[in-house]
C-alpha cells in the first residue's frame, strides 16, 4: 500500500463553484447520439476556465439519482450562455437529450482544475479523440484570444462521432480530421498527426479515451529532441465520479507526485483533475480502471 | 435560525454532555471530513457531522471503480480511505474546534485493538464532539463480523467505553440477522446512542461483461432512496429495542425524509447520499424541519413519534 497523501497536491478551489438552476438555451442534436446543449448562466459562464466541469442534476428527482459530470464545452460571458457538448451513452445524458428550451437543469460548478494556459504566445496543438473534443472548444477561445497560434487534431473511431466542423472555433490555423475507419479525413489514430508538426510548438493539449491519452504520452516522449525534453502534455481525463467535489471518494486517478517518481498514489479527479500534467499519471495504472460510473 | 415558537425546543440530548442544536446530521462517508461542504455551501446549520471513516493507519482505500449507480441509490466501495487517526487529530481536529456544529469522528478497525488506539488518540482532543464506531463497513476483510454478531458488537463498544468519556455512536449494520439484538447489547455495553442503519450489502452486474460492476467480491454499500423503506423498518425495529438515542438514515433527502424517519422512532437524522448531489442538502433538511415544527406547532421531535412503538413488536 502506498501512502495516502492527505492534503490533496494543487487541489481545485471549491470556492469559485455554484449551484444554481439554469434554464436551458437550445439543444442542437449532431450526429450518432451527440448534441450540444446551451444553457442560460450568466455567472457560471463568466467563472468558467478552458477544461473546468459542471455537476448537472438532469431532473432534481430520483432517476437517475447523481449528477453528471460534463466539461464545460463553451462559455460566452457576454452573452451569459455556457454549452456543454453530450454523447447520449447513459440515462443522465439521455435526459439531458430530450430537454427542451425553458427547461430548467441544476448546475454546480466551475468545478476541477482545468488547462494552463501558456505564459507566452506561440503555437499550441489541441488533440481531440471523439466525445474528448468537449473541453477544447472553450481552450481554443481562450487561447485564441492571447493570440495563440492553434493546430486541432480531431479524431473519431468514425465521420459521424468527429466534433463536427460547424461547431469549431474561428480561427484555427489548422484543423486536422483522422478517423480510424476513414470514412473522414486521414484514415487512421489521431497521434498519427502529432509527429510532423511538433517543430514550432510549445504545448500539447488533449482529450478523449485514455488509451489514446496514453498514447499521445507515449508519442511525445519518443519524439523529445535528442537532450531536450518532451512538449508540456496537459489531458483532461476521465473517472465515475460521484458527487464531483471530493466528498465521495468515487473518483480515484493514479497520481505520482513528481515526474518520474517510482510510485503512484490515489488522487481525486474531481479535485486534481480533471486536467492533469500527462507525466504525472501513472498510466499502467490508469489504462486498467473505467472511465465511466456504471 | 430562530427556535419554530417559543415552547419548541429543536435541541436533541445524545447524552454526556453532546446536545445537538437539531436532529439533523451528516452521515460518515457522505461528508468527507467536512471541508468539501463548507467550502461550497456552509456547515453553519447543521446538527452535527459525522466524518469519514477513520482508522489508525492511513488507507489508500479500494481500487476503482468504487461507485456504482442503482436504481434510486448507489453503490460504493470507498475501502475507508482516510488519512488515518493522527493526521485527524492533528490536522482536522483543530479546524473542527472552531466550528458551530460538532464533530463526530468515525472510527473503523480490523480489530478490537485498532478501534481502542484510534479512539485512546481522539480522547481528549479540542474538536472532536465524540466517537461514531463504524462496526460495520462492508468494505474491508471482515468488517461485518463486529456487526452481525452480538457478543463481537458488544465487546467491541463496551472495550471503547472503557477508554473514553467522550460520547459513543455505534452505527449498526442492516445485514445482521437481528438488528436489534445487536442495538440492545451494545446498550448494555454503554454506547450512549446508535445509527441506523449503514449500507446494505449490494451488487450491481453487468450483462455487457458478464460480471459484477464494483471490483473484488462485486459488492458494496447500497445507499439512497433505494433502502429508504427497508431503513425504516429497522428504526422502528431498533427503536423498541432500546432507551438510547437512534439516529436514522437510509435514504434522507429531503425534511418530509428526515421527519419519517422521527415517526419511525429516531432522535435524530443522519443525511447521507443527499449531500453528493447537494451540498447543500442538509442544511435545507435542517431549514425543512424547523418550518415543519413550527407550521405544526410541535414541542419537541418525540411530538412526532408513532404511538405504536411503544409497545414492543
Amino acid at each position: 500500500m502506498s501512502p495516502v497523501a492527505p492534503e490533496l497536491a494543487g487541489s481545485s478551489d471549491l470556492g469559485r463553484a455554484l449551484d444554481l438552476e439554469a434554464e436551458c438555451l437550445a439543444v442542437l442534436p449532431l450526429e450518432s447520439n451527440l448534441f450540444q446543449i446551451s444553457f442560460q448562466a450568466p455567472e457560471l459562464a463568466r467563472r468558467a476556465r478552458p477544461g473546468e466541469f459542471a455537476q448537472i442534476w438532469v431532473d432534481q428527482g430520483r432517476l437517475p439519482l447523481l449528477r453528471r459530470p460534463f466539461s464545460l464545452s463553451r462559455a460566452e460571458p457576454d452573452l451569459g450562455v455556457i454549452a456543454f457538448y453530450v454523447g447520449a451513452v447513459g440515462e443522465g445524458s439521455r435526459h439531458l437529450q430530450r430537454f427542451r428550451p425553458g427547461d430548467r437543469a441544476r448546475i454546480l460548478g466551475p468545478l476541477g482544475r482545468g488547462f494552463t494556459l501558456p505564459a507566452r504566445r506561440g503555437r499550441s496543438i489541441l488533440v481531440s479523440g471523439g466525445l474528448g473534443a468537449a473541453p477544447l472548444p472553450l481552450l481554443a477561445d481562450r487561447l485564441r484570444e492571447r493570440g495563440e497560434e492553434l493546430i486541432w487534431l480531431n479524431g473519431a473511431r468514425t465521420r459521424a462521432e468527429l466534433y463536427p466542423d460547424r461547431l469549431l472555433p474561428g480561427g484555427l490555423a489548422e484543423v486536422v480530421r483522422f478517423s480510424e475507419d476513414g470514412t473522414a479525413g486521414e484514415r487512421g489514430l489521431v497521434t498519427a498527426g502529432l509527429g510532423p508538426r511538433l517543430a514550432g510548438a510549445q504545448r500539447v493539449y488533449a482529450c478523449g479515451p485514455n488509451p489514446m491519452l496514453a498514447a499521445t504520452f507515449r508519442l511525445l516522449q519518443e519524439l523529445a529532441p535528442r537532450a531536450g525534453r518532451a512538449l508540456p502534455l496537459e489531458v483532461s481525463i476521465e473517472a465515475p465520479m460521484g458527487c464531483g467535489f471530493g466528498s465521495c471518494l468515487g473518483c480515484v486517478i493514479p497520481l505520482r507526485r513528481e515526474p518520474g517518481a517510482a510510485g503512484s498514489e490515489l488522487g481525486l479527479c474531481c479535485r486534481q483533475g480533471p486536467v492533469v500534467r500527462a507525466e504525472l499519471l501513472d498510466w499502467e495504472r490508469l489504462l486498467q480502471q473505467p472511465a465511466h460510473l456504471e | 435560525m430562530s427556535p419554530a415558537q417559543p415552547d419548541f425546543d429543536p435541541s436533541v440530548d445524545i447524552g454526556r454532555g453532546l446536545v445537538l442544536a437539531n436532529p439533523v446530521g451528516v452521515a460518515s462517508g457522505t461528508f468527507g471530513f467536512g471541508f468539501e461542504a463548507e467550502a461550497l455551501a456552509g456547515i453553519e446549520h447543521l446538527g452535527v457531522i459525522f466524518s469519514k471513516g477513520t482508522t489508525l493507519l492511513p488507507r489508500e482505500g479500494n481500487p476503482p471503480p468504487r461507485i456504482a449507480e442503482t436504481t434510486a441509490g448507489m453503490l460504493n466501495s470507498i475501502g475507508l480511505q482516510n488519512p488515518g487517526v493522527e493526521h485527524v487529530a492533528t490536522e482536522y481536529a483543530p479546524r473542527w474546534a472552531g466550528w458551530p456544529v460538532p464533530v463526530l469522528v468515525n472510527v473503523a478497525g480490523a480489530n478490537i485493538d485498532e478501534y481502542l488506539r484510534v479512539v485512546e488518540r481522539l480522547d481528549g482532543v479540542k474538536g472532536v464532539a465524540g466517537v461514531e464506531l463504524n462496526i460495520s463497513c462492508p468494505n474491508i476483510a471482515h468488517g461485518l463480523d463486529f456487526s452481525t454478531d452480538p457478543r463481537a458488537a458488544a465487546r467491541c463498544a463496551a472495550a471503547v467505553r472503557g477508554v473514553t468519556r467522550l460520547p459513543l455512536v455505534v452505527k449498526l449494520s442492516p445485514n445482521a440477522a437481528d438488528i436489534a439484538e445487536i442495538a440492545r447489547a451494545v446498550e448494555d455495553a454503554g454506547a450512549d446512542a446508535v445509527s441506523a442503519v449503514n449500507t446494505y450489502v449490494g451488487m450491481k452486474v453487468s450483462l455487457r461483461d458478464r460480471r459484477p460492476v464494483l471490483p473484488g467480491a462485486g459488492t458494496g454499500g447500497l445507499s439512497g432512496p433505494a433502502i429508504k423503506p427497508l431503513a425504516l423498518a429497522a428504526v422502528a425495529k431498533v427503536r423498541r429495542a432500546v432507551r438510547i438515542p437512534v439516529f436514522g438514515i437510509g435514504g434522507i433527502a429531503s425534511a418530509a425524509d428526515a421527519l419519517e424517519f422521527m415517526v419511525a422512532g429516531a432522535d435524530a437524522v443522519q443525511v447521507g447520499t443527499a449531500n453528493f448531489n447537494n451540498p447543500k442538502a442538509s442544511s435545507e433538511v435542517v431549514e425543512g424541519c424547523l418550518a415543519y415544527a413550527r407550521e405544526h406547532r410541535l414541542h419537541r421531535w418525540s411530538d412526532l413519534r408513532w404511538s405504536g412503538l411503544e409497545s414492543p413488536g
